[in-house]
């Protein structure tokens, strides 16, 4: 169903191939090469690789470029059973990807809920990870607004009230998948004239499908340990948030810079994807990030 | 000699002198913050002033710290030749550093023989990088630079090489000097850099100069030593060198850091000098330098970046501070801009005395200003007596502006600005043409004169130096029409003067009208009353009193002629029974110097003096602009005395002022106390017929540079 219906690249990928974990097949992509070496994580299975076509291209011309679909969306596997979504295993993931591709070390790049796997990543994994590159991180280091809140908390529950997002709701999901996905990347996409990203992210969405997401949703997450997780994950970290992100707070991500010693980068008046909204702006800072680090982190 | 030094954009914070084996070495350190630079001196031909265009955006980031070489500047000269060896001078920056307080350096040279080297290899704790300007030390095999001539052998010719001559330089030093820097800065347009060089080679001697090349042979790091050298290196480097180098082939460059494993950046079509002729480029490459040379990782300061589409409109507005007649335009026209545009933020980047009229109206300045390097200062110090050699006072204040472009170049990276508006911000405008790729904003251009022009008694050289200034003036503007998005002259076509810009260049109207809009003039708005007999007696003058006002400018310049106006004052006063005269001194000149007469008054200070200007019966001032079309506007009788050597008021204003049919024009050279005595008592109360003074500038300005936001 995707290949027919995607748009063109701008970059097609010089190598590609599926790996076997634990009997979950993970497509990977590798463009350019050379040092540096990029790994672009998956974010949230409600999205593939394809969230990083802005980025592709340019740092393809720079050195390699690595990308994986995550368990759930693009051309690796669906499996419908929630611990197969555990933040431990995108993680996993990544590193098979790097062994896969023989990428000795790379600066990881991570957005959203990507944050968890960058950090489980860089933590477990030092040696192989030069820089994380972390945009609008998902993680819990700052309150949810209440309603945001309320919502996690009700999940699985009947929803009788009308607040907007009640759609974040299993029950919901069932009744109206693309209502729901219409609704969500409304709140990612904050900015004004977003509709081709918002188009994008639908379609990449009805691709998951409801019950893969479901699982997805259900699947471990970092929760408390995200400090104690950042505090392990030693390598230079840069994070970009904006300041009228929707989705995940703008003090989770301050608040990961503090921790780390990390450098923030505020988008003032930007949402929570601004890999898509902004990505010129997210492709320097990107680009100044790696050049920052030295050579021997580069490698 | 050092008396003459032109005015610096930033002094040392310490200073000192170090000895060694009894020679002296002076030193300068500027700044803080570590790794410093240390620029090294260069032949000893030139000093550590060589440096000047960089000292001062450096030692904004980090400690700056430079020394005269022995040989030159304020060092000794030792008489021993072998006190000249290439080692010395590394023992000497080890010393300087020493005394300095400073640990470690990023060691900047410019043609370097090798002596960076010793200091690198041999002092590896103390150099966290070696940055290396068109070097000339060998470090690979190369064809020998060809020689010419023989130098120790009388010669039958003077032309060009031959005057790398042992007989030569001690029958004309200067000449040799001359054409050494000639070749040094061969890039089009370099007067001043080739000026500032011979002036620095002129102190010291060829004498000198002979020890040090004495036994040469011995003291050459030849390419062994060199390679020997550079294999002991661990720190970084770059080398820069410009490709239309005439002293030092490029390939000796690119050699060095090929050999060593370093940066090359190649400057196309720069000569020997690029630091000294492409000053802001070399500026940023040495920023960067100096941020990789940081050990550790650098402190993250958190960023902001707003998304384009919800930023306010933004205008950062530069004006020129020397005089306080563009403050008074440049808030007009702002006025009458935000009119146009409501929601437009304009930031001001300017300095004292524009401040004090920006300050006055709660206007923003923006706390970058503060880094600027005062202008004023330096016109101030560059005046004397009733004269100001104006053009040569703005060629002596290259320093300054380049140190002023910096602050404006790092405040616009930072910060968005929808457009940049320049009023005779010379350094903007010159360095923008110099360096293109840094215009990230549309920009507009004010100014009210065109075309530098010589006087006469400056000769032949002075109207080949404001030629070649004008030729490239010319040059940047047909080359890159795009940096100027708006040109505006302040006043008419028929302000123009008829002269050319200089031999084989256009004629300075016809040029003009082609490449400029016309606002027509601009004059500030005065606050209170506009009749004129409601505000005569709101300062308190009598409606059949006459009133002289002489005045001449905040600065120390106008003391001279303001007492010989004093002095006239009787002359004056027994034409005219009951002549009121107001001379207003300034802060700078000591009112109680002045006699005391019946009907003179000396005042330090007249609050809004502007307005007194506009009701009294006679103004005495000097020949500036603002001033003068003042009175013209306000249909004032006025004696103006244009400033010797101020081509701008001795021309330019002059002829706007002619076609205005505005003022008497007095030679301060030849006035005495009674000319001028009598010149008050026929002047004073007469009805005018000047031409009318276009009301609507502001407004025509500031439509102008709407369109581009």
């Amino acid at each position: 169903m995707t290949a027919t219906a995607e748009q063109t690249r701008a970059r097609y990928p010089d190598e590609s191939g599926r790996l076997d974990r634990d009997g979950v097949r993970i497509h990977w992509e590798r463009y350019g090469d050379g040092d540096p070496a990029i790994l672009f994580l998956p974010t949230w299975s409600i999205a593939p690789s394809r969230i990083w076509k802005a980025q592709i291209p340019y740092f393809a011309r720079r050195g390699r470029v690595l990308v994986f679909d995550p368990r759930g969306n693009g051309c690796s596997d669906r499996p419908l059973d929630p611990s197969a979504y555990a933040e431990t295993a995108f993680a996993d993931d990544a590193r098979a990807v790097l062994d896969a591709t023989g990428t000795g070390r790379a600066v990881v790049v991570g957005l959203s809920l990507g944050a968890q796997r960058g950090l489980i990543l860089a933590a477990r994994n030092p040696e192989r990870v030069a820089g994380l590159a972390l945009l609008g991180p998902a993680l819990a280091l700052a309150p949810f607004p209440p309603e945001r809140a309320r919502a996690f908390e009700l999940f699985h529950d009947e929803r009788a009230d009308d607040e907007p997002w009640a759609k974040h709701n299993a029950n919901y999901w069932r009744r109206d998948f693309p209502g729901f996905l219409e609704f969500f990347f409304s709140k990612a996409f904050t900015e004004p004239h977003s509709t081709k990203q918002i188009e994008d992210c639908v379609g990449w969405g009805l691709e998951c499908g409801v019950d893969c997401l479901l699982a997805s949703e259900d699947g471990p997450g970092l929760g408390d340990q995200a400090a104690d997780t950042a505090a392990r994950a030693r390598c230079p970290i840069l994070v970009v948030h904006g300041d009228e992100d929707a989705i995940a707070p703008h003090a989770a991500g301050a608040e990961l810079a503090r921790l780390t010693g990390g450098s923030l980068v505020t988008i003032a008046g930007g949402g929570h994807c601004p890999q898509a909204r902004d990505p010129v702006l997210v492709n320097l800072l990107i680009r100044d990030f790696v050049d920052s680090l030295d050579g021997e982190n580069a490698a | 000699m050092r008396g003459a030094e032109q005015t610096r954009a930033l002094y040392p914070d310490a200073d000192g002198v170090v000895e060694r084996e009894g020679v002296r070495v002076y030193w300068e350190r500027y700044g803080s913050g570590s790794p410093a630079y240390l620029l090294l001196p260069t032949w000893e031909a030139l000093h550590s002033r060589t440096w000047k265009c960089q000292i001062p955006y450096l030692a904004r980031y980090r400690t700056v710290i430079t020394f005269d070489p022995r040989g030159n500047g304020r060092s000794d000269r030792p008489r021993d030749p072998a006190l000249y060896a290439r080692r010395e001078y590394a023992g000497d920056a080890v010393a300087v550093l020493d005394a300095a307080g400073v640990d470690r350096a990023l060691v900047v040279a410019w043609c370097d023989l090798g002596e960076s080297l010793i200091l690198a290899a041999e002092h590896p704790d103390r150099v966290a990088g070696l940055f290396e300007i068109a070097p000339a030390v060998q470090l690979a095999d190369m064809q020998p630079e060809p020689v010419a001539y023989p130098f120790d052998e009388p010669l039958d010719t003077d032309e060009g090489w031959a005057k790398e001559n042992r007989h030569y330089w001690l029958r004309d030093w200067r000449g040799y000097t001359e054409f050494f820097f000639g070749e040094c800065f061969s890039e089009p347009h370099s007067t001043k850099p080739l000026e500032d060089a011979v002036g620095w080679a002129l102190e010291t001697d060829p004498e000198t100069m002979l020890l040090r090349f004495r036994g040469w042979n011995d003291k050459v790091i030849d390419r062994t030593e060199a390679t020997a050298l550079g294999d002991r290196l661990s720190c970084p480097g770059v080398v820069i060198h410009g490709t239309e180098d005439r002293l030092v082939e490029p390939g000796r460059g690119r050699a060095v850091a090929e050999t060593l494993g370093w940066g090359y950046v190649s400057l196309e079509g720069s000569g020997h000098g690029p630091h000294a002729r492409d000053p802001v480029r070399t500026n940023l490459l040495l920023r960067a330098a100096g941020r990789d040379a940081t050990a550790g990782p650098r402190p993250a300061a958190d960023r902001r970046w707003t998304r384009a589409v919800t930023r306010p409109k933004r205008a950062l507005y530069i004006s020129s501070p020397i005089g306080l007649g563009h403050a008074w335009r440049d808030v007009a026209i702002a006025d009458e801009l935000r009119a146009l545009h409501p929601d437009l933020q304009i930031d001001w980047l300017a300095q004292d005395p524009v401040t004090r009229v920006l300050e006055s109206r709660g206007e923003r300045i923006h706390p970058a200003s503060a880094d600027l390097a005062s202008e004023s200062t330096h016109i101030a110090s560059e005046s004397s007596g009733h004269d100001l050699h104006v053009f040569q006072a703005i060629r002596r204040m290259d320093e300054i502006l380049v140190a002023n472009f910096m602050v404006f170049h790092d405040l616009v990276e930072q910060e968005a600005y929808d457009v940049w508006i320049a009023d005779e911000g010379w350094e903007i405008d010159y360095f923008l043409h110099e360096n293109p790729e840094l215009k990230t904003a549309a920009y507009c251009w004010l100014t009210d004169f065109v075309g530098w022009l010589p006087m006469p008694d400056g000769g032949e050289h002075e109207a080949y130096l404001t030629a070649d200034l004008n030729a490239e003036m010319i040059e940047h503007i047909a080359r890159f029409p795009r940096i100027r998005d708006r040109a505006i002259f302040i006043g008419s076509p028929e302000d123009i003067v008829s002269d050319t810009f200089g031999p084989g260049l256009p004629a300075i109207r016809e040029w003009t009208e082609e490449h400029y809009d016309f606002s027509g003039y601009v004059i500030g708005s005065l606050p209170g009353p506009t009749d004129r007999e409601a505000l005569r007696a709101e300062l308190g003058y009598g409606p059949d009193e006459r009133v002289c006002i002489a005045t001449v400018g905040g600065s120390g310049v106008g003391a001279v002629l303001l007492r010989r106006v004093v002095d006239g004052f009787d002359v004056a006063r027994r034409a005219i029974p009951g002549l009121r005269m107001i001379a207003v001194a300034g802060p700078r000149i000591d009112a109680a110097a002045f006699p005391q007469r019946d009907g003179l008054e000396v005042r330090p200070y007249v609050h809004e003096l502007r307005r007194h200007l506009a009701v009294c019966d006679l103004a005495v001032v000097q020949g500036g602009l603002a001033t003068t079309m003042e009175l013209t506007a306000a249909r004032r009788p006025f004696l103006y005395f244009p400033l010797g050597h101020h081509f701008e008021q001795r021309f330019h204003v002059r002829h706007r002022l002619d076609r205005y049919g505005a003022g008497r024009c007095m030679d301060f050279d030849t006035a005495s106390p009674d000319a001028i005595g009598a010149a008050i008592a026929e002047e004073i109360g007469r009805e005018v017929a000047y031409r009318d003074v276009e009301t609507d500038g502001a407004a025509r300005a500031a439509a102008l540079i709407a369109e581009v936001l």
